[in-house]
């Protein structure tokens, strides 16, 4: 199995990286949207997936930092790329901080969900009212900014040499939050999702725990927001868009919510059958919609889970059962 | 700001507030019962309104031709929830939250889909019947006819409903259903055929709701959407689940929507969501959260 995994995971790793040798300029776009939206989705399950708490209004965050950085980047502020997608992460975070004091405390399941939506919602009507942010119209033409490292500088203007900057973003981002799921940390997260109350009992202390999740995967999404005005130059009132928030829980729960890859896989998924449906208007949310319904009403834990279940019983057939290792995967 | 401002202001909240109750009846009827909530609502809403579309054109002939359209909408809606209950609703009554909210997203997606894939992307759009074509005027009030219409049709869904529920034979059975699904079982009542009945009453509910509303708006995929939200609101803030609960916070709702546009023209809807937040945090139960429905 974990042969497999790195298998997989360096085949992917490859197809990402050298992807603008061979494919054409459209494909790289949707592919740089991929390593965005895949690091958005992720940052939304830390939350659903190992934290047990549904955000309805994530896209708020990633629509945060698209617009502080296009904002900064379209009026030349001079501030060094780095620095504003850190600053995205930082004013993502702190906005987490404030909302999460207020809302953590006291709600939960479908409440927190409303909650997280209309908040979202204001935020996206306040942006649809301010001149400074182009109104309806959003941000248009946001310059592709250049890296200064002192010692040289790497100009992202072109698509090519700003989508290999993605590749690197997105694999770092995403890399931070494998640690954050894969350490101490993460399993009280998880153990928190299982039984709040048991937890609690145990002597986590469960609100600090939401709380400080809630943060991470707020700065986090900011900062995919803030990697996606540049690439696309243009940033609208509809990033905040409920639809926007919908699109990681949607990609989470194809892949498999339960699992650290299962959001990227989701991702990809999305993205392919999307491209695929493109010239039929409306086969593509009918293939979706179908295909998340199968996986809610008979694989809960998505294409991963349906993956971990193939390799089981492919292992079963050769070994004795003895040898075999226990589910993890917990349908709720 | 004149009287005559204040009062047009009202009728006009209490028109909107009326059109959020007839989406927000069935959906709070369902989740009074199934404890579903249930997202592809505004999805069905919009089938009804296209079916309907479908019946009647852009120029309905009579008040009663747009009515019994209506009609044939919900009923087209209530067989779609039969469909819906029996692969999906079914399924899901003892999942977590997060996942019958995902669940009902997708069917959400699937007739989205559905609905362009039928009648396109175009937008159309549907005139009143003559009868309501008009507007009344009280002295130098101008209230529109339809408004007044959409206010009725409120009224009278919400008192038939009240009135089923609470004071007939089988609204006290639905009622015993959704305080104890199990006891009710052991008492010989047919669970099952309660919870799918309800899913089609909630269903027709939608689809009526949707030929009904027809009138005066862009008939387009993204209708669905337009209402769902501030229905979603009202049974929140109503008390998940309470027919009279809903009923009290939509007409809230609406008067406060017409209301900003009153005072704050330039960002609709701003004040709903505020008053949303603000009245949860004070209030999460909602407003007769502690009585089901």
């Amino acid at each position: 199995m974990k042969a497999a995994k790195i298998l997989a995971l360096v085949a992917a790793a490859l197809a990402f990286a050298t992807l603008p040798l061979w494919a054409d300029q459209g494909i790289m776009f949707l592919a740089g949207l991929v390593l965005i939206e895949a690091v958005f989705a992720l940052s939304w399950n830390l939350l659903f997936g190992f934290t047990g708490l549904a955000s309805f209004g994530h896209a708020a965050f990633f629509a945060i930092g698209a617009y502080l950085t296009g904002y900064a980047l379209r009026t030349a502020l001079g501030v060094p790329f780095l620095l504003l997608i850190m600053g995205s992460g930082i004013l993502g975070a702190a906005v987490a901080v404030l909302t999460g004091l207020v809302l953590l405390r006291r709600t939960t399941g479908i409440h927190l969900a409303i909650f997280t939506l209309a908040l979202a919602e204001v935020l996206r009507i306040i942006i649809g009212y301010s001149t400074v942010l182009g109104r309806e119209d959003g941000l248009a033409s946001i310059p592709r900014p250049a890296l200064d490292f002192g010692f040289a500088t790497i100009n992202l203007a072109s698509g090519t040499a700003y989508y290999w900057f993605l590749c690197v973003a997105a694999s770092l981002l995403a890399g931070l939050l494998w640690l954050v799921c894969h350490g101490p940390f993460g399993r009280v997260l998880v153990s928190i999702r299982q039984d709040p109350e048991r937890a609690a009992f145990m002597g986590v202390n469960v609100p600090a725990y939401r709380l400080l999740a809630f943060t991470i995967s707020g700065g986090v999404a900011a900062m995919s927001g803030a990697l996606y005005a540049p690439w696309a130059q243009i940033v609208t009132p509809e990033s905040a868009h409920w639809i926007h928030s919908t699109q990681p829980m949607l990609a989470s729960l194809l892949g498999g919510a339960h699992s650290f890859y299962g959001p990227i896989i989701g991702t990809v998924l999305f993205s392919v059958i999307n491209y695929l449906t493109r010239d039929l208007v409306g086969l593509a949310e009918l293939v979706i919609g179908l295909i998340l319904l199968v996986i809610v009403l008979a694989a809960p834990n998505g294409v991963v889970g349906l993956l971990q279940a193939a390799w089981r019983r492919a292992t079963r057939s050769s070994r004795t059962p003895e040898a075999m290792p226990q589910s993890v995967g917990d349908a709720t | 700001m004149a009287m005559i401002d204040i009062v047009f202001t009202l009728v006009n909240g209490l028109a909107t507030g009326m059109a959020v109750f007839l989406v927000a009846a069935g959906l709070t009827l369902i989740f009074g019962i199934l404890k579903i909530l249930n997202f592809a609502h505004g999805a069905f809403f919009m089938i009804g309104a296209y079916v309907s579309y479908s019946i009647i054109g852009s120029n309905p002939s009579s008040l009663w031709l747009f009515v019994a359209a209506a009609f044939a909408g919900g009923i087209v809606v209530g067989a779609l929830g039969y469909v819906a209950d029996k692969i999906v609703l079914r399924r899901l009554r003892d999942v977590d939250e997060a996942y019958m909210l995902i669940a009902t997203f997708a069917v959400l997606l699937v007739c989205s889909g559905v609905v362009k894939l039928i009648w396109g992307v175009d937008y159309a759009s549907v005139n009143p019947p003559p009868l309501l074509d008009g507007a009344v005027e009280i002295g130098q009030l101008f209230i529109p006819t339809y408004s007044i219409f959409v206010i009725i049709s409120g009224l009278i869904v919400f008192i038939l409903l009240d009135f089923a529920i609470h004071r007939t034979w089988l609204g006290k059975l639905l009622q015993s259903v959704a305080n104890d699904s199990w006891m009710s079982g052991l008492l010989g009542i047919n669970v099952p055929i309660a919870l799918t009945a309800t899913v089609i009453v909630s269903f027709m509910l939608a689809g009526l709701a949707g030929g009904l509303l027809l009138a005066n708006q862009t008939l387009s995929p993204i209708l669905g959407e337009s209402y769902l939200l501030l229905a979603f609101m009202a049974v929140i803030i109503g008390g998940l689940g309470n027919v009279r609960g809903a009923f009290i916070a939509a007409a809230l709702l609406g008067i406060i929507e017409s209301g900003s546009s009153l005072i704050l023209p330039n960002m609709p809807g701003m004040a709903t969501y505020i008053f949303v937040i603000a009245f949860l945090l004070a209030k999460p139960q909602g407003l007769l959260g502690a009585h089901r429905i």
